[in-house]
């Protein structure tokens, strides 16, 4: 019964560089996605890369960072195996917000309490809303898609009746509502903020009792149950956080559109989503990372710009956008996968 | 005799770990033959290259001698070869008869079939195995027990001459073990083989004739049952020794928990007492109640009636966190599906409970996390490549060692051990009743709940049996006899 031959004996591989294939293929997928950008770039008359003008680079970073914003608490509502479907309309109820209270009230403050008064209201609000969801969530028992879907409609209901469906405007001008604009439009301030949450909340998913949990959550709820662990309170917290965070971004976006806009922010719940999932977390909670989420909304943003660089009709990028969700999440449960 | 079926070389790597590596296996016409070997050792997956679910890298399966080539479980089907789970792979939402025709080749391709000729295909089978149910009975009714015999009607149902069965005797009590073995002895003598795969030696020696023994993904060797013995199997399986412990002389200290007519959804007026420094055995059939106790305690089921008290003081926990704050802590049967974070690591699993003890401002310390785990893990003998490792990628007995640690850090008074060395190899085992003797020594209070008698007899100080949410038995384990622990919990009366 001993074998005849004897077959070479199988390499056993290094378990670790299991550990660290993950990170580094979403890097080498942004590098194969920039060297694509750079080849098929246009060139300026002296022959240089327009892609790679510094303008164009600050600027495809400011135009990723409100949805950038949004999926960074994004990511750890995914990797508590939930969703929050609610930010657009949270982003929207901020934007209307911020603008009322410039342009509609305490009209005697000073400029600088007048402009940090108005944005801390709005991002209460929206982080209220967020903890709302996850109160109901966390206490009634309901499935995270119907109850962020529910006010996903009512947070739109209520950012229009707030304004009477129609946009405020933030005027070019001396008044306080125009300073505003005027100084969280820039560029440096934008990025900024988008850069300084990306780094508190890497920080806190990878560092913090917090995000252990997070993790652990969306990892098997059940067993951290018979763990012990605080379920509901982080729960609770991680969609206050989502609130939070699409509120920062309505402020960012009431700025940069100069009006509070009931109806802004539509399907931006999916473009984060989608930027999350391409960075390689799963919808069913555990996987996943702000490293990853931040690649992903890299991707998507380099490719919306070498789009409009090159012209494609809007239309069909969306169509190679769709293509890209598919073929991102395809790579990557070929990777993990057996 | 000639080989029914015959694997050469059989390799199969998993992501670059080897779990098979020219593993080789016989099986005859008529026999029992067991598949031993420690977690990881390649059993399981050898069972499945046999039964077409998984494609072995390299070598060849022979039938008669002929060389066969299964890309499916059907191919192995049709070539009279089925495989029964640990799982069972049944459909719990369908009836017994539908579970034998669905996807059945002898069944025929019917388009529509009626409840009358489900019940007639399949009543010689549901005799054969001895279950006495209408094939329109829902499945879901059925005890684990039962549902195994449907699964091996099945497997009977496709014609199968060879039939492998992955660790059948886990998830059942005694009586249940009896009836199976029967079944075996019979099918056996109709021409059937069967391979078995198995941790429990008592088994192995009552019913197989031959036993191959795994290793590392490699076949040690074969041995007839009547010439081999069990610490020579041990010996194969480990490579080394196993050094069997003896439980230490304790004297049980003051009483810690005290439970007064305890009655939750699935308990009636359970009383029982625990001390500090003892070990409380708890026996009982799958759904006698004996998880459900752990449950009540662990603030997991509503307690109905009756008190609980710790440390002399009332104690009702409502929620698991309730529980774990006033020092009970409950190690679940069902490691990967109530224990595990199987995507995080093994150290965090291990330290998940414990974090608020190696923090500063909320962040994890991680050299303060590694400095208190690893003491534990080497208590327990927990060895893991990289402590980075997702825990998924260890062995079953590791991960239930990465678990116990987990408990082991918390510390609690009172800890509800629910079958901690199921499924796991028997060094691990050992492992692990060392350490629910030094736990007694250190005066916590443990309870164990367990399938196998042997090992209750040897961890306990006493043992109760629990049979229909009823405390029917308590024995003193230095002169309980097997058979009236299993008379207390399988008769009838306490219904």
């Amino acid at each position: 019964m001993t074998p005849a031959v004897k077959a070479p004996a199988p390499v056993r591989k290094d378990p670790r560089r299991l550990l660290l294939a993950a990170p580094l293929r979403s890097v080498a997928a942004l590098g194969a996605v920039v060297a694509l950008a750079i080849v098929i770039s246009p060139r300026a008359a002296d022959g240089s890369c327009i892609f790679l003008e510094p303008g164009n680079l600050t600027d495809i970073l400011r135009q990723i960072s409100i949805i950038g914003i949004i999926s960074l608490a994004m990511t750890c509502v995914i990797l508590t195996g939930g969703i929050d479907l609610s930010v657009g309309s949270i982003l929207a109820l901020s934007t209307s917000l911020v603008a009322m209270f410039l342009t509609r009230m305490w009209q005697n403050a000073g400029y600088a309490v007048h402009i940090a008064g108005a944005i801390a209201a709005a991002a209460a609000a929206a982080a209220a809303v967020g903890m709302l969801n996850g109160l109901v969530i966390a206490n009634l028992r309901i499935q995270p898609f119907i109850v962020t879907l529910a006010s996903m409609i009512g947070i739109r209901g209520l950012a229009k009746w707030l304004t009477g469906n129609a946009n405020i405007d933030i005027g070019f001008g001396q008044d306080v509502a125009a300073r505003f604009a005027d100084v969280f439009r820039q560029k440096t301030i934008v990025i900024g903020a988008y850069a300084a949450l990306a780094a508190a909340f890497w920080l806190t998913l990878s560092r913090t009792i917090f995000g252990r949990y997070v993790r652990a959550i969306g990892d098997n709820e059940k067993a951290a149950r018979y763990a012990g662990l605080p379920i509901r309170s982080t729960k609770i917290w991680v969609y206050a956080l989502s609130g939070l965070l699409a509120g920062i971004a309505g402020v960012l976006y009431a700025a940069e559109n100069h009006q509070g806009n009931p109806n802004a922010g539509v399907a931006y719940e999916l473009d984060a989503i989608a930027a999350v999932v391409i960075g390689g977390a799963r919808l069913s909670g555990g996987a996943g990372s702000i490293a990853g989420t931040l690649v992903g909304t890299l991707i998507m943003g380099i490719l919306t710009n070498m789009l409009r660089l090159k012209n494609v009709d809007s239309n069909v990028e969306m169509m190679i956008k769709a293509v890209i969700i598919v073929l991102a999440v395809t790579v990557q449960e070929k990777r993990n996968g057996q | 005799m000639p080989d029914l079926l015959k694997a050469e070389q059989i390799s199969k790597h998993y992501g670059g770990a080897a779990a098979l590596r020219n593993a080789w296996f016989s099986l005859r016409a008529g026999e029992v033959h067991a598949l031993m070997g420690e977690n990881g050792a390649g059993k399981s997956t050898l069972a499945r290259i046999l039964a077409g679910a998984a494609r072995p890298d390299s070598g060849a399966i022979f039938i008669h001698g002929e060389r066969v080539q299964w890309n499916t479980p059907l191919d192995a089907q049709r070539a009279g070869v089925a495989m029964i789970s640990q799982e069972l792979d049944l459909f719990p939402s369908l009836s017994i008869g539908e579970n034998l025709v669905i996807g059945n080749l002898c069944f025929g391709p019917k388009s529509f079939v009626g409840a009358r000729r489900i019940e007639e295909f399949c009543r010689p089978y549901l005799d054969q195995v001895g279950l006495k149910r209408p094939a329109a009975a829902a499945l879901a009714q059925l005890s684990v027990g039962e549902m195994q015999l449907v699964a091996i009607a099945r497997a009977l149902s496709l014609n199968a001459r060879v039939i492998l069965m992955d660790e059948p005797t886990s998830s059942l009590f005694e009586d249940a073990v009896e009836r199976l073995f029967r079944l075996i002895k019979r099918l056996k003598s109709s021409g059937v083989a069967v391979a078995f795969v198995s941790h429990k030696m008592d088994e192995i020696f009552r019913i197989c004739d031959r036993v191959t023994v795994l290793r590392d993904g490699e076949t040690v060797g074969v041995r007839d049952i009547g010439a081999a013995s069990p610490r020579e199997i041990i010996r194969m399986m480990a490579g080394r020794d196993v050094n069997v412990s003896r439980k230490s002389d304790r004297a049980p200290g003051p009483v810690l928990l005290q439970a007064r007519n305890l009655s939750t959804r699935k308990l009636k007026q359970v009383c029982f007492e625990l001390r500090r420094g003892e070990v409380l055995g708890v026996a009982g059939l799958v759904g006698s109640g004996r998880s459900e106790l752990g449950a009540a305690l662990f603030g997991l089921d509503r307690i109905t009636g009756g008190e609980l008290r710790l440390n002399g003081r009332p104690f009702r926990p409502r929620s698991p966190h309730d529980a774990i704050r006033q020092g009970v802590g409950l190690l679940p049967e069902d490691r990967k599906l109530q224990g595990l974070m199987m995507q995080m690591s093994a150290l965090e699993n291990s330290s998940i409970g414990a974090l608020s003890r190696m923090r500063r401002f909320g962040f994890v310390r991680h050299a303060e996390e590694r400095r208190q785990v690893a003491p534990l893990w080497a208590r327990l003998n927990l060895k893991c490549g990289a402590p980075s490792l997702p825990v998924a990628a260890l062995s079953g007995g590791n991960q239930q060692k990465a678990l116990l640690a987990r408990w082991l850090l918390l510390s609690p008074d009172v800890l509800f051990l629910d079958d901690p060395a199921r499924g796991i190899d028997v060094s691990a085992k050992e492992d692990i009743y060392g350490i629910i003797d030094e736990l007694a020594r250190q005066g916590k209070g443990v309870i164990l709940v367990s399938s196998e008698l042997p090992e209750l007899l040897r961890c306990s100080d006493r043992i109760l049996v629990l049979n229909n949410g009823r405390l029917s038995a308590a024995f003193d384990a230095a002169s309980a006899a097997q058979e009236a622990i299993l008379a207390a919990a399988t008769s009838e009366a306490a219904s």
